[in-house]
């Protein structure tokens, strides 16, 4: 066991960790980030990607004892009900979430992209958004809602 | 439907324009996605339950000869290992007919089957002691395909005959078509399988509630299946057991199969044995072996067309490999063979579809049923009898289309202009003809482009695949806000949002005053399976049943308040008020709190059954579907001729959903059934090697990612409305996901001038039919 500290979402916290334990299951469930969901574990499908210091990362396939003092966003601190981030009001109005699984971890992506480039492509978009699968198919409606954040639309 | 309701049904249809029906909403579950809320049954797991895992077949056909599971007893911290002999009640987990047990008992059937649970406080040590269970068996002949499952002396996969169901066409008189035929030509069409693959795997959680219910909260399409095939398996009375759906990460056809009720009851019996909560949750491996795929297909055709191309005669095979035990594979052949001949008027039909037991594992249902291989067909058909009469594919398909009057292969008249309309539509949208044209005299290297047209009828919702009921039970509160409970399930359609639309319609009052509860059987009726997209359809009818019956009573008391008939009233933005008189009203929450003063009752359960449908067994000829949903799909697409990679770059999807009750939301279900397609037409393969899968994950396994999207899908919505679906909507669940093959093929054909019979087109098959042409 080993004592880390790791900010998520804004907040510090301490937690104990072993030297195997993945970020996913550290976030879900000692810190309690269900927006973090898990689809493979081998690092496939992307449902589990946070972004750490503003880079996306499949948290199955970290060790969160290597992060110690890093930073991390789960979908729960980009926004909230009373506060929506502008891309999960953008994610409601054009209608991007059908299942939603994939919904928190394509937010965060998406968001990843905005943070370094303010007016991606079409085709910057899908290279960006590859990593994160979506069975549902809300491929065209995570461009078109970015944009709407960007104000193409 | 008593006579005042249907009048008022009525009204509200004709009289005046929709107030929240086709119009831009939100989707009731999209702020609990976007927050990521603990909603799925993942997040909802607390404390520390037992863990529960499969020990599952090593091989597809095996006599299991014993069961030694001494060591993973003696692994720390594990509980117990359950056999079948552990089952209290009955054996069997089978969806709809009773051949598949829970655990395999003399033998087993396919690769993963389970024979045993082991039980255990840490999920490690579980899967440590899975690996100790020691399974001796006497491996059994494989059959892995339905061609040697139906030769005479085949092993058979269960003491039955390998052929479950043979289901026929019988219409006019084939070989008298053939012989007034121009043209005939034979082809034959193979599909794959492929796995529906919702992202959310299944997980089912377990635990007594304080009342003595075993409770199981788990994600699922149909909780009422789970709940009458659990409580049988545990052997306890159905009030002892409750079900609940979480919020379900994707279904596809999957989760209204098989896997739900096996892992919930996987998750129950530990939890009654044990009395502690105990979590069963697939791995995506598992996940990928036992959840039920799209059927694969061999389709002959054999098809006799005049010079001019009217189709006179169509014959067919259809064998479909539905793996080791049924599942739904007798239905899916029945859809399958029903729409086998595609869109078109064909005065002489002969067609044979053949449900075929293998050592595969299993097929059951994915979104479209059988349409999207019947449609791949009968589509490249099509196009191949074009090609050879020279004429175009808008052609051919315009001399035989079913239009209003047309009698389809089972000889019922259409009186619906739906295809027509979307088959035009399509045509102008793209400027089909001349494109097609122009790109089949191309000659330019390496990328070659093409255009490709299919066309769509579907038979909606259950038609003969089962009761075509739904529920929906509706409260307004004291307050004036509105409680709607059902059965039928969201898990990524859209659809219940349709029934929220629906009740805020009726009522006149806005969605966000609506709140829907989760599904849970202790709470509400039996509302039928949420399949065959039907929840909009005929759930819709179900929730305007249940917000008429309260409307009349509101109206009622309204009547009194207000001086005037209950019939003149008209409900509309939160008031309700004379028609034609707004500004003498009285609110909805008053008109409410008057009625709860009185003592009314503002609770209803809304009830809809869909006409039986009849049809002849012997000849299938009858009317099997209450309506049809129509549509046109063009695809254009890029072929590089050097590496056979195909990317789909437009799709132009029409598609006549009757009445447009969510626009946002089929804009959705469009797009997702066009990528969805996409992947099965090009790159999803789930590939069986004597029984054994070779590719249960997903870097082998690929589904469409956000490069492999076509940089544009036009989603066209025609509104021809049906006599069944509420408001005359028509069923647009699964409709996206059955012309894209089809569609991609005869686009592929266009660029190469080859028709790939076989999917998917991957690159090394398209190299190679280039190559051989």
């Amino acid at each position: 066991m080993k004592q880390i500290r790791l900010n998520v979402n804004g907040s510090s916290y301490e937690v104990e960790v072993n030297d195997n334990e993945r970020l996913v299951d550290v976030l879900r469930d000692k810190l309690g980030f269900k927006g973090v969901k898990e689809g493979c574990g081998v690092g496939d499908c992307g449902l589990c990607i946070v972004l750490v210091n503003g880079r996306p990362v499949n948290s199955c396939l970290v060790l969160a004892a290597r992060l110690d003092g890093e930073d991390i966003l789960t979908v729960e601190g980009l926004g909230s009900a009373e506060n929506l981030h502008p891309l999960q009001r953008s994610y409601i109005e054009v209608g991007a979430s059908q299942c939603g699984y994939c919904i928190p971890a394509a937010l965060l992506v998406t968001h990843s992209l905005l943070s370094k480039n303010k007016r991606p492509s079409a085709d910057e978009m899908r290279r960006h958004m590859r990593s994160v699968l979506c069975r549902c198919g809300s491929y065209l409606r995570f461009e078109e809602a970015v944009k709407v954040v960007v104000g193409d639309e | 439907m008593n006579e005042e309701i249907a009048r008022r049904l009525g009204e509200i249809e004709e009289t005046r324009d929709f107030f929240v029906v086709g119009k831009k909403v939100a989707r009731v579950d999209a702020l609990d996605a976007v927050l990521g809320r603990p909603v799925y049954t993942a997040d909802l797991i607390t404390g520390r339950p037992l863990y529960v895992r499969a020990v599952r077949s090593t091989y597809p056909h095996a006599l299991i000869k014993s069961i030694d599971f001494s060591k993973a007893l003696e692994t720390p911290s594990i509980k117990a290992v359950y056999t079948h002999r552990d089952i209290p009640g009955v054996n069997d987990a089978g969806s709809l007919i009773p051949d598949r047990p829970l655990l395999a008992y003399d033998k087993v059937r396919h690769i993963g089957e389970a024979l045993a649970l082991v039980v255990g406080e840490d999920l490690e040590r579980v899967e440590e002691a899975v690996d100790q269970v020691a399974v001796d068996y006497d491996p059994l002949p494989v059959v892995s395909s339905p061609g040697e499952a139906m030769r005479p002396g085949a092993p058979r996969v269960q003491d039955r005959d390998n052929v479950v169901t043979h289901f026929k066409i019988r219409k006019g008189d084939v070989e008298k078509g053939f012989k007034q035929s121009h043209l005939v030509l034979e082809r034959t069409y193979r599909t794959q399988h492929i796995d529906g693959l919702p992202l959310e795997i299944e997980v089912a959680y377990a635990f007594w509630s304080h009342d003595s219910i075993l409770t199981c909260i788990s994600t699922m399409q149909n909780p009422f299946d789970v709940y009458n095939k659990v409580a049988q398996i545990l052997g306890i009375p159905k009030e002892k057991l409750r079900i609940i759906q979480a919020a379900t990460g994707g279904g596809f056809g999957p989760k209204s199969d098989e896997t739900p009720i096996d892992v919930s009851a996987y998750a129950c019996l530990a939890t009654l044995k044990t009395g502690r909560p105990a979590v069963s949750a697939f791995t995506r491996e598992e996940a990928m072996t036992v959840q039920c795929k799209r059927h694969p297909f061999e389709i002959t055709h054999r098809v006799g067309v005049t010079r001019d191309g009217r189709l006179m005669a169509w014959k067919s095979t259809l064998i479909e490999d539905t793996g080791a035990y049924v599942s739904k594979g007798h239905l899916v052949i029945g859809r399958a063979t029903f729409h086998c001949t595609g869109p078109y008027e064909v005065p002489n039909i002969w067609a044979d579809g053949y449900c075929v037991l293998t050592n595969n594992t299993m097929a059951g249902s994915t979104r479209g049923f059988g349409a999207p291989q019947s449609h791949f067909a009968a589509e490249m058909m099509m196009d191949e009898l074009a090609a050879e009469l020279g004429l175009s594919p808008a052609e051919i398909r315009r001399r035989n289309v079913l239009r209003v009057g047309s009698l389809t292969a089972t000889s019922q008249k259409v009186d619906d202009p739906g295809l027509e309309i979307c088959f035009q539509k399509a045509l102008e949208l793209t400027d089909f003809e001349r494109r097609y044209g122009e790109l089949k005299a191309q000659s330019g290297w390496p990328i070659r482009r093409g255009i490709g047209l299919a066309l769509l009828y579907h038979g909606n919702t259950l038609g003969p695949e089962g009761d075509d009921f739904a529920t929906v039970t509706t409260r307004v509160e004291r307050d004036g806000s509105i409680t709607v409970q059902t059965g039928l399930t969201e898990f990524g359609t859209g659809a219940i949002t349709s029934l929220i639309l629906v009740t805020a319609e009726t009522f006149g009052i806005s969605p966000s005053r609506i709140r829907l509860e989760r599904p849970d059987t202790l709470a509400i009726p039996n509302s039928g399976p949420t399949v065959a997209s039907r929840t909009t359809a005929i759930g819709g009818r179900a929730a305007l049943d249940a917000a008429l019956k309260i409307r009349q009573v509101i109206a009622n008391v309204a009547s009194e308040i207000l001086g005037c008939r209950a019939e003149d009233l008209t409900f509309h933005q939160s008031k309700i008020y004379p028609k034609g008189q707004p500004s003498k009203y009285v609110s909805w929450e008053e008109a409410v709190a008057e009625c709860y003063r009185l003592g009314l009752d503002l609770k209803a359960t809304g009830y809809y059954i869909a006409p039986p449908t009849k049809w002849d067994p012997e000849t299938g000829q009858g009317s099997p579907y209450n309506q049809y949903t129509y549509g046109a799909l063009v695809t254009e697409v890029e072929v590089d001729m050097e590496t056979g990679v195909v990317r789909v770059d437009r799709m132009t999807a029409v598609y006549d959903v009757g009445r447009a009750i969510n626009p946002l939301g089929l804009v959705s279900t469009y797009e997702s059934g066009s990528i969805m397609g996409l992947g099965y037409a090009l790159l999803e393969h789930i590939i069986h090697e004597n029984g054994r899968l070779l590719n249960p994950n997903l870097h082998t396994y690929i589904i469409p990612t956000s490069v492999d999207a076509p940089s544009r899908i036009e989603s066209i919505m025609v509104e021809s409305p049906g006599p069944m679906g509420v408001f005359g909507a028509k069923a647009m669940g699964e409709i996206p996901v059955v012309l894209p093959a089809a569609s991609i093929a005869n686009a592929v054909a266009n660029a190469t001038g080859v028709f790939i019979r076989q999917l998917p087109l991957r690159p090394d098959r398209v190299l190679t039919a280039i190559s051989q042409s």
